[in-house]
């Protein structure tokens, strides 16, 4: 990847891969749904992308999310910025090689948890008065009738929801990578150094 | 509202909840409400009552979970921008293909990989969600266990997850030997096969509205 992030041209096999990561990001809600996990997983396939191939293959990735998550749902398209910073942290995450075990993967996910449940505080409060889903604005009300300010109850229900949700996230992205074959893996230096193989 | 550039609709659709937002509540969220459900609802000229129902199944979660927590002025207040954002935007996906819109980002010079990347996602979620409930299925006849306590449902999102994962990256390689060999790299550009016309009075509708909000920005900010 080039370090000119403006002059950055993907290879086909990263414009190949982004619709498929966006496709995870969206579909494995069918999964969640099939387990009954209180997760979105909502951003697998950004992190995943950005472990294999860098953050702007991650960033394209999250922001396609959203592009198409708005078409059938509106209300999808202000939380973009999540996806970024998602994007941005898993860079980090891989650069450290964070992804080697579950022991590294799962306490930088639920740091990964804090940072999106306090950047998407401002989004849910501000634009949808924390009304986003029944869970978090359930959650709010619960922060509420504890006497928290109403400010204060939004991070509550955003920390609640995004805090495991992120740790699950990291954790599924570790086994993945891990599971990769070799062959796969070794075409992507970033995921092999994400893993501890380089 | 058919005949209108791609451009001018998502203008619109934008312009609208932007306006929302700006203008004084409640009765700026009002006004562009009622903008909104009027593009809906234009006999003739738009989607129908069939996208009208899709916007207010989506929009009452969000009035109830409002008033739950704001009370009934925050439920309008906040309520009626919503409304607006998920009116206009349910408008917008029920009257532009999003073929159409691929032509007229070609036309306009946009690369053909972003233009490919749009179009190529919108088909792979319905194939990657059919797959995903077939690995479920075919995971319960195995016998997995969905139901249980954390630990028996993280297993079984482990079992369900990874070979739908994986089993998406190995189509990878031969997607981009694909595009390799119809020249499909990144930076290429294509010529558009029916580009939308975009006459002069709609470019200057879209500066227009979007200076409209701007000026409008300001005007509330200071």
């Amino acid at each position: 990847m080039s370090n000119n992030w403006l002059k950055y041209r993907p290879p086909p096999t990263i414009i190949a891969m982004i619709p498929v990561a966006v496709a995870v990001n969206i579909v494995l809600s069918t999964v969640v749904e099939a387990v009954g996990l209180p997760v979105f997983l909502d951003t697998t396939g950004t992190i995943l992308m950005t472990a294999l191939a860098g953050p702007i293959a991650g960033m394209l990735t999250g922001v396609l999310t959203s592009a198409v998550n708005t078409l059938r749902n509106p209300t999808w398209w202000p939380f973009v910025a999540i996806q970024i910073i998602v994007a941005l942290y898993a860079w980090l995450a891989a650069r450290r090689g964070w992804f080697r075990s579950l022991g590294t993967a799962v306490p930088a996910g639920l740091l990964l948890g804090v940072i999106a449940s306090v950047t998407s505080t401002p989004i849910s409060y501000f634009v949808f008065g924390c009304s986003t889903t029944g869970g978090i604005a359930l959650t709010t009300k619960l922060g509420q009738l504890l006497g928290l300010s109403p400010f204060g109850a939004c991070f509550f229900g955003s920390f609640l929801s995004d805090f495991g949700d992120k740790a699950v996230t990291f954790a599924l992205v570790t086994t993945i990578l891990h599971a990769l074959p070799r062959r796969t893996a070794a075409r992507f230096p970033l995921a092999l150094r994400a893993v501890g193989r380089a | 509202m058919r005949f209108l550039h791609p451009f001018t609709l998502l203008t619109l659709a934008v312009a609208l909840p932007a306006l929302a937002w700006i203008l004084p509540a409640p009765w700026g969220g009002a006004e562009a409400l009622i903008t909104a459900l009027a593009l809906l609802l234009t006999p003739g000229a738009s989607p129908g009552f069939a996208a009208a129902r899709t916007a207010v199944i989506t929009a009452a979660p969000f009035w109830f979970f409002l008033y739950l927590l704001h009370g009934v002025g925050g439920m309008v207040t906040i309520g009626l921008r919503l409304s607006t954002m998920i009116a206009s935007f349910v408008w917008l996906v029920a009257i532009l293909p999003p073929a159409r819109l691929v032509e007229a980002m070609l036309a306009a010079g946009w690369p053909v990989s972003a233009a490919f990347l749009f179009s190529a996602t919108l088909q792979a979620v319905p194939a990657l969600r059919e797959r995903a409930q077939r690995l479920v299925d075919a995971q319960r006849c195995r016998g997995l266990a969905t139901r249980g306590g954390p630990l028996v449902r993280l297993r079984a999102l482990r079992a369900l997850a990874l070979p739908l994962v994986l089993s998406a990256l190995h189509e990878v390689d031969e997607r981009a030997l694909a595009l390799e060999t119809r020249g499909l790299v990144a930076g290429a550009r294509r010529t558009a096969l029916a580009p939308p016309a975009d006459h002069r009075g709609e470019r200057v509708l879209r500066w227009l509205l979007v200076l409209s909000c701007a000026a409008l920005l300001v005007w509330r900010v200071a």
